[in-house]
């Protein structure tokens, strides 16, 4: 496993942590996910960096287009849910809960 | 909703899972399941209701989660062989990690809690692409990676999804929430298979989908959601009760309805691989999921009141909703049983 | 076979097409037919072994008498449940119809299988109408606890009997009833081998029912309507005994020691539910322990496994069939008009009904094996295989014979003779159609004795 590898792995894996363990606000929740797409992002410019492969420099773009579309849909949820629930606390969403 | 934008995320919707069907390449298969996972989420949230939209964050946040897991899995095994083709996932580490994250996608057990709350947020058509087309392009990609993956843990995944699926939905009243857990323990018997016959699994897959959409659409047509609700249905519609108990106890699997097929053909499959004990583990799971199917059966046809409605007229102003899909589904969903070796042919 | 299967299945056109004026009449006359022209199966054209008409059904000496049997009742069935159906709306009289016409084909198709994979699916198929049946056109609220205690007894053993049937089939090849019985004897030594002969019998234990997993028998007997209850004693039960039959061939080196625990259950099985008859209350109730006690005989003669054993098994299975099928349409001629099962509230019937009473008497002798009746053939043909295997046997079979003997004895004396209190001398009559039903019941548990060879399976 080199350094680069190493790096992005534990940033992804601290965002996917954060995002199971510490979500009291769908905001914190909404920052850790894009936290783990930007580790991704990283992860495949360098890949195409270290790779040298020239076809697969898009496809950090592309990522980047989705996590934002991602992103964005998220706030949509967002302001839905403190428009609905008024507040954006995860624990108050159990309307549905069994 | 406007027609308009409603054709744009059907659309999309078809768009997602037909790009992850025709992908090679990790990249591309992800952008579907987005795009897939994107498309959705305003028609869940369509309606601005506290339970739609809590379904609606729900959904987003695990299909988000899972997806990055599954690109994350992806890249590293691309750091580590090179490789971005699907069918070479050969890293163990991305191999676990991507079965986790397509785990938490489809609703397998350890990872099934979303399941049944989203659905039960949503109106029933929804429900219906969620538990139906959203489930396919998930398993393409499973289909693709099935031979890497470790058969304890897809063993272990598949027999929780039975047990679970059969013990959750014990309890429940609510009739979406029913078919969660009802959902939850079909895939379990669709990924026990997976790495000894996929085409077994394909076969599952789509009586799955025809006997869901039978019953989501009768559930549509009688407008319930509540077991306390669905007693009142014959008054309205006599017919579809009596085919409604049929349909639930195919998903039930009892012969000789089409519920059988798949459960016969898998623990032939896994008798074959010398799986006794798992098979009937499998079998016994599945009469724990048939008791609430029966309840609900009892509940909607077999305890009608001894007589007909006394007057003409229904209860109800007739319905506009067309008939026809459930009419095909419902054929489907009961008599397919002795077409087993057709349908063997068409999938493989 | 296929000139009974298909007019079989065209009694389905035949409930749904004629008017409502007709519709008893019509189904009757055409269910009759049937039965009538499954009489021919009878007239078997190879000496011994099969008589098939395609590679999927065939019938043999020991299916045939089962086969007519089942088409036998279809119009007794339809004659019974006439009076309490007949005031439902006519579509529900059909679907009624429709379910017992359905049972029928599926029992045809169950006992007529030379695949024991699609006598599997059938035997499972014909849960989904029983079950209809009991939980739908039942009386009390306690039937949607029978109709589960049916379905779900049934399926959690039958399931590990799927299993064990695949890997038969793995192991042999082939699953046909035609080759099995040639085949290799199977080399079985492990306790895996023995979870798989105990899952392949215990299915139909469990349906016969053996003395310990009978208890959804006389839940489902006593809330099922009469249809229900006269098919369920007199075919559904023998499927596990057809099927046990059916099965022992396969499992022969290991029955020998491994039947003994099952043999000492259904003998003992004998003497407890015959004690369970002597003090029940509930006129239903006690005609299914009564069943429950004469199958335990059944599984004793069939466990072990000889000649005589199985001869007696399936002469005891028909004559069962049809008197314990009978005795359901006199408890339910008594239902109909007192409203009640209690046997206390209904006594002294001799006095107003003398001809029914008269049903009754011979009833209940042929359930308690009087000379010359095939009962009695049946029972001496396995008490003696039994005492030929072990004599203290004779001490729990002598016994259980007192006991049957006792209980119908309480049955009939409790029912018909006595004073007549005063609350049920205003019953209505008997109609004639109920003196039919029990003349077609009777006449052929009589008839047998002048010619008792067709029933006696494999040793004829």
């Amino acid at each position: 496993m080199t350094p680069v590898h190493f790096s992005f792995s534990s940033a992804f894996i601290l965002g996917l942590m954060g995002l199971a363990f510490h979500r009291t606000h769908l905001l914190s929740a909404l920052l850790c996910l894009e936290g783990m797409m930007l580790s991704l992002f990283i992860a495949l410019a360098l890949w195409a960096l270290q790779f040298e492969s020239t076809g697969f420099s898009t496809a950090p773009m592309l990522l980047l287009a989705f996590s934002a579309c991602e992103a964005s849909t998220g706030l949509a949820l967002l302001v839905a849910t403190a428009r609905t629930h008024g507040t954006d606390r995860l624990q108050n969403l159990n309307l549905l809960q069994c | 909703m406007n027609p308009y934008v409603l054709m744009i995320l059907l659309s999309s919707l078809g768009l997602g899972t037909t790009l992850t069907f025709a992908s090679s390449h990790w990249l591309l298969a992800w952008m579907g399941l987005e795009i897939n996972t994107l498309a959705i989420t305003p028609l869940m949230a369509q309606h601005h209701h506290p339970r739609a939209v809590e379904a609606t964050t729900k959904y987003f946040l695990t299909q988000a989660t899972a997806a990055a897991m599954i690109l994350f899995a992806s890249t590293t095994n691309a750091w580590m062989t090179g490789e971005w083709s699907i069918t070479d996932l050969s890293d163990p580490l991305a191999n676990t990690m991507f079965m986790t994250a397509l785990a938490l996608k489809i609703g397998l057990a350890p990872m099934h809690f979303w399941m049944p709350e989203v659905l039960q947020g949503l109106d029933l058509l929804t429900g219906l692409i969620l538990s139906t087309w959203q489930k396919l392009a998930p398993f393409a990609l499973i289909i693709q990676t099935a031979q890497n993956i470790d058969p304890l843990l897809l063993t272990l995944l598949g027999v929780t999804s039975t047990l679970v699926g059969g013990w959750g939905g014990l309890n429940q009243t609510q009739l979406r929430k029913i078919l969660a857990y009802s959902s939850i323990a079909h895939m379990g018997w669709m990924i026990i298979v997976i790495q000894y016959a996929p085409q077994l699994t394909l076969l599952a897959l789509g009586t799955y989908i025809i006997m869901t959409s039978a019953a989501f659409l009768t559930l549509k047509m009688s407008l319930t959601t509540k077991v306390s609700t669905l007693a009142t249905t014959w008054s309205k519609s006599p017919i579809l009760t009596a085919t409604t108990a049929l349909v639930l106890l195919s998903l039930g699997g009892l012969p000789p309805l089409t519920g059988f097929m798949p459960k016969w053909l898998i623990l032939q499959e896994l008798t074959k691989q010398d799986l006794p004990i798992i098979a009937t583990t499998m079998a016994l799971a599945a009469l724990i999921s048939l008791y609430f199917y029966l309840r609900l059966c009892y509940a909607m046809t077999l305890t009608i009141s001894p007589n007909t409605t006394n007057s003409t007229t229904p209860w109800r102003t007739q319905t506009t909703q067309a008939s026809m899909p459930l009419a095909l589904f419902t054929m489907a969903t009961l008599g397919l049983l002795p077409m087993t070796p057709a349908i063997l042919t068409l999938t493989t | 076979m296929l000139k009974v299967l298909i007019p079989t299945i065209m009694l389905f056109p035949t409930i749904w097409l004629t008017s409502p004026k007709w519709l008893w009449t019509t189904t009757t006359a055409h269910s009759l037919l049937i039965a009538s022209i499954s009489l021919m199966w009878f007239k078997w054209t190879s000496e011994t072994g099969w008589t098939s008409s395609n590679t999927y059904l065939a019938t043999d000496p020991l299916s045939t008498p089962l086969l007519v049997l089942t088409c036998w009742l279809l119009p007794l069935m339809i004659l019974a449940s006439q009076n309490h159906i007949n005031p439902e709306p006519i579509s529900r009289q059909r679907l009624y119809i429709t379910l017992l016409a359905s049972l029928q084909t599926f029992l045809i198709m169950a006992f007529g299988a030379t695949e024991i994979i699609m006598f599997y699916i059938m035997f499972e198929a014909t849960l989904i109408p029983t079950l209809i049946i009991i939980t739908r056109w039942g009386n009390q609220t306690e039937r949607l606890n029978a109709g589960t205690y049916f379905l779900f007894y049934t399926l959690a053993g039958s399931l590990p009997l799927l299993v064990a049937l695949l890997l038969l089939q793995q192991s042999t090849g082939t699953l046909s009833m035609l080759v099995l019985q040639y085949s290799q004897p199977l080399q079985l030594n492990s306790w895996g081998h023995m979870i798989w002969w105990a899952a392949c019998l215990i299915a139909f234990l469990v349906k016969m029912p053996l003395y310990g997993v009978h208890l959804w028998l006389p839940k489902a007997h006593v809330e099922a309507p009469v249809a229900g209850s006269m098919v369920l004693a007199a075919v559904l039960l023998k499927l596990g005994g057809y099927g046990m039959m059916r099965m022992m061939v396969m499992l022969d080196p290991l029955s020998k020691e491994l039947a003994y625990p099952f043999i000492i259950l259904a003998l003992w099985g004998i003497i407890m539910t015959g004690s369970i008859c002597l003090r029940q209350t509930d006129l239903k109730s006690l005609i299914a322990y009564s069943s429950v006690s004469h199958m335990g005989l059944v599984a004793g003669g069939i466990l072990i496994q000889t000649p005589w054993g199985f001869s007696g098994a399936i002469i005891l299975m028909i004559a069962h069939g049809l008197v314990s099928s009978a005795l359901f349409c006199l408890a339910n001629t008594a239902y109909e008009r007192t409203h009640s099962r209690t046997m206390i509230l209904a006594r002294g019937l001799q006095i107003i009904f003398p001809l029914t009473a008269v049903w009754w008497f011979i009833a209940n002798l042929a359930n308690l094996a009087l000379p010359p009746l095939p009962n009695l053939m049946g029972e001496l043909m396995i008490i003696t295989t039994l005492f030929n295997w072990s004599p203290w046997t004779i001490l729990l079979t002598g016994l259980g014979t007192l006991i049957t003997a006792g209980y119908s004895l309480y049955m009939f004396l409790m029912s018909q003779r006595g004073p007549t209190p005063n609350h049920i001398t205003g019953l209505q009559p008997f109609h004639t159609r109920e003196h039919l039903l029990m003349t077609l019941h009777l006449i052929p548990v009589i008839l047998l004795v002048t010619k008792p060879e067709l029933m006696w399976g494999w040793c004829y």
